[in-house]
């Protein structure tokens, strides 16, 4: 459940009492004649961003053990990550460091090396305090490790912008790690949990996807990556979600047994760009108003389906869909390029896409090793996509019109000024 | 550097700086206010530079001093760069300007949104058709509060916290996944606003029970009917109402429907 921030909403007084109040919960605080020494944190040493203050980080973060959880790259899919339990025995995922505005202890620098030097009770993040104590690093390789893990995440939580603008390419880059990709703007759109039809699921596993789009004369890439901690199916998972299911409770689930489920993606369109306000149903639209879907499997890694879904359990494949897919996973993050013609033989049910209008778009996705498949996945409302159009040459004759106008009545003003000046004296 | 201060001119000039000073960076400051956008500038500006006019030309030794500065930059030899300057810059900004007006970018399309659309006079709520027009909240007749109220603090917390937030501020986890946001019900522009029976209305049918003019295909409201049972959405709409302190608006005497039909475009 989401802490809110009490910061704004109660005293200080009052948080210290709050504070008292939930130390009487534990055991741990019975005895008030013990005097505990805080620990005394030091400050962060400088230079946290260069690249030799993060190669010591990366180094102690492979040799204190950050990786067997945390994962090679820091997205939570290191071996151990799918046996992790917290203190009530429920599966819990290892943090992905990518995105530190998640962060149950706080996302700066300060923040992690806190969470380093404590760990963070009721989970199996431990205390790495006493491996200072033991000298097998000193405190400020500890910072570097804390700094080393904030440089995983970009410098500010991404904010979303409602408008993909999917710019004119000469050629359309098909694989997702094409390196015409790095030039083109990227867009971020949190999912959240499905918790509007039954069965509903409260915690999704991917939070967002990062979306590129091109186009070319007559065809369109859409390029959506995400972090996964695991390619599902993959058996080392199964126990985790079995764990899972074993948390769901039954008035809203049926009893269902762990299954190899794959991960999986669905790019969402109305059938045709709308003219006035009214698009279809969000959630996969309805039996009256239909949505153009691509959907993407693991299962099946190069193919996409393309299909029209009337509603959340309902989804029809086109016969000539031509959705072509090509995905990739690296270290807990898939990256998968859909691309189709720009126009459409079947005008009726697949979208024919045009330049320089606001097509909505949404995205749904699915992380099979977290136990999600069917309504039990991550969602997102509707936003856009805009195929830019090349700047027509008109669109420069009006400014150059006004610079010239402007101008000349300056310096006509100019003139005047001095022609008058001149004739007094 | 005196006489610049006791020139009209130039103390035209800082009266409309320290203006856009004020706008810009200490009316967001002030408790309860927000960063003003670009347009209302403007407007603030326009009304600064009219004042600031206003007063320069209401003397006319004044008014003389005033224009001397803009002459001089007209005139004067020794001031020839800074005339070419300001000239090269206005062209510049006015070509800026025009490219900026006529460049064509594709933006989201505007989402004009009744927030409180009227609702139906009668519903069928799970097969049972339910006359909302006058309706009371029948918890309210049934005994001590405490236990309804408990009942819809359960419900609410098992079901409505992931977007409503533990605040009912609209606030949840979810909350930012979604567009529009979910209610705020702390906000003077929502429950305290409305009827029980609207609230009722707005739980059971969510969503997808919206008129047109609420954009349906939006919200993110489940249309609660599919899980919850009458009393179990009115209980929640007694824990609303008395979490946040508010009051519910009353049915006039005479049973007039525009009394709940709140109303209000975002």
């Amino acid at each position: 459940m989401a802490m809110p921030g009490w910061k704004t909403r109660l005293t200080d007084r009052q948080r210290r009492d709050v504070l008292a109040y939930i130390k009487t919960f534990s055991s741990f605080f019975a005895d008030t004649t013990q005097r505990p020494e805080p620990i005394k944190f030091s400050s962060a040493p400088g230079g946290g961003s260069n690249a030799e203050a993060l190669k010591v980080g990366r180094q102690f973060y492979d040799s204190i053990g950050c990786r067997k959880c945390h994962g090679d790259q820091g997205r939570g899919d290191g071996p151990s990550a799918p046996t992790l339990k917290d203190d009530a025995q429920h599966p819990i995922f290892a943090a992905n460091l990518h995105e530190n505005w998640r962060f149950n202890g706080g996302g700066t620098v300060e923040d992690i090396y806190h969470r380093l030097r404590t760990g963070l009770d009721g989970t199996p993040m431990p205390s790495f305090s006493d491996l200072i104590d033991n000298k097998f690093l000193t405190d400020e390789q500890l910072w570097r490790v804390a700094q080393y893990v904030r440089s995983l995440s970009p410098k500010e939580a991404p904010v979303v912008r409602d408008v993909i603008h999917a710019p004119l390419a000469k050629t359309l880059p098909h694989a997702p790690d094409d390196s015409a990709w790095t030039a083109v703007d990227v867009y971020w759109f949190p999912l959240v949990g499905q918790v509007i039809r039954k069965e509903r699921w409260f915690a999704p596993a991917v939070t967002g996807v990062w979306v590129k789009a091109v186009h070319t004369a007559d065809s369109i890439a859409v390029r959506v990556v995400w972090d996964d901690r695991s390619e599902s199916p993959d058996t080392a998972w199964l126990g985790y979600i079995g764990r899972v299911l074993a948390t769901l409770d039954s008035d809203d689930s049926t009893r269902e047994q762990p299954a190899l489920w794959p991960d999986q993606l669905t790019v969402q369109f109305p059938v045709s760009i709308p003219t006035g306000m009214e698009r279809p149903y969000f959630l996969m639209g309805s039996s009256s108003a239909p949505v153009y879907q691509w959907r993407w499997t693991s299962s099946a890694r190069g193919t996409a389906t393309a299909g029209l879904a009337r509603g959340i359990d309902r989804f029809d494949p086109l016969a000539n869909g031509g959705v072509n897919a090509q995905a990739v996973f690296d270290h807990g993050q898939w990256r998968v390029v859909f691309s189709r013609a720009l126009a459409s033989a079947d005008t009726a049910s697949q979208l024919p896409f045009r330049t320089g209008r606001a097509i909505p778009v949404a995205f749904f996705a699915w992380d099979g090793s977290n136990g999600e498949h069917g309504t039990r996945m991550a969602v997102s409302t509707w936003y856009f996509l805009a195929l830019d159009e090349p700047v027509p040459a008109r669109v420069f004759i009006s400014p150059v019109l006004a610079m010239v106008l402007t101008l000349g009545l300056g310096m006509l003003v100019v003139w005047r000024a001095q022609q008058k000046t001149s004739y007094r004296r | 550097m005196r006489d610049y201060i006791k020139h009209p001119f130039w103390q035209a000039v800082g009266l409309l700086l320290i203006a856009y000073l004020v706008i810009v960076f200490v009316i967001p400051l002030l408790p309860g206010s927000a960063i003003v956008p670009k347009s209302v500038v403007l407007q603030y500006m326009a009304t600064v530079l009219v004042g600031v006019l206003i007063w320069v030309s209401d003397d006319e030794a004044r008014w003389t001093r005033f224009k001397e500065p803009l002459h001089e930059v007209l005139i004067q030899p020794r001031l020839k760069l800074v005339r070419n300057g300001l000239l090269a810059a206005v062209t510049l900004i006015v070509g800026c300007l025009t490219y900026s007006q006529v460049k064509a970018s594709v933006a989201a399309p505007p989402n004009l949104r009744s927030i409180h659309p009227a609702p139906p006079s009668q519903i069928t709520f799970r097969g049972t058709t339910i006359t909302l027009v006058g309706l009371e909240n029948p918890l309210r007749k049934q005994g001590e509060m405490a236990p309804h109220v408990a009942e819809g603090r359960r419900i609410y917390y098992q079901n409505c916290v992931p977007c409503h937030g533990d605040h009912l501020d609209g606030q949840g986890h979810f909350a930012s996944g979604f567009n529009p946001l979910p209610a705020n019900f702390q906000d003077n522009g929502t429950i305290a606003q409305l009827t029980e029976s609207f609230v009722f209305w707005r739980i059971a049918k969510g969503g997808p029970g919206l008129p047109r003019e609420g954009t349906p295909w939006n919200s993110a409201m489940p249309a609660w009917e599919d899980f919850l049972t009458e009393n179990e959405i009115w209980s929640v709409v007694l824990f609303l109402y008395d979490q946040t302190g508010w009051k519910p608006r009353t049915w006039e005497v005479t049973g007039s429907q525009e009394s709940g039909a709140g109303g209000g475009h975002e």
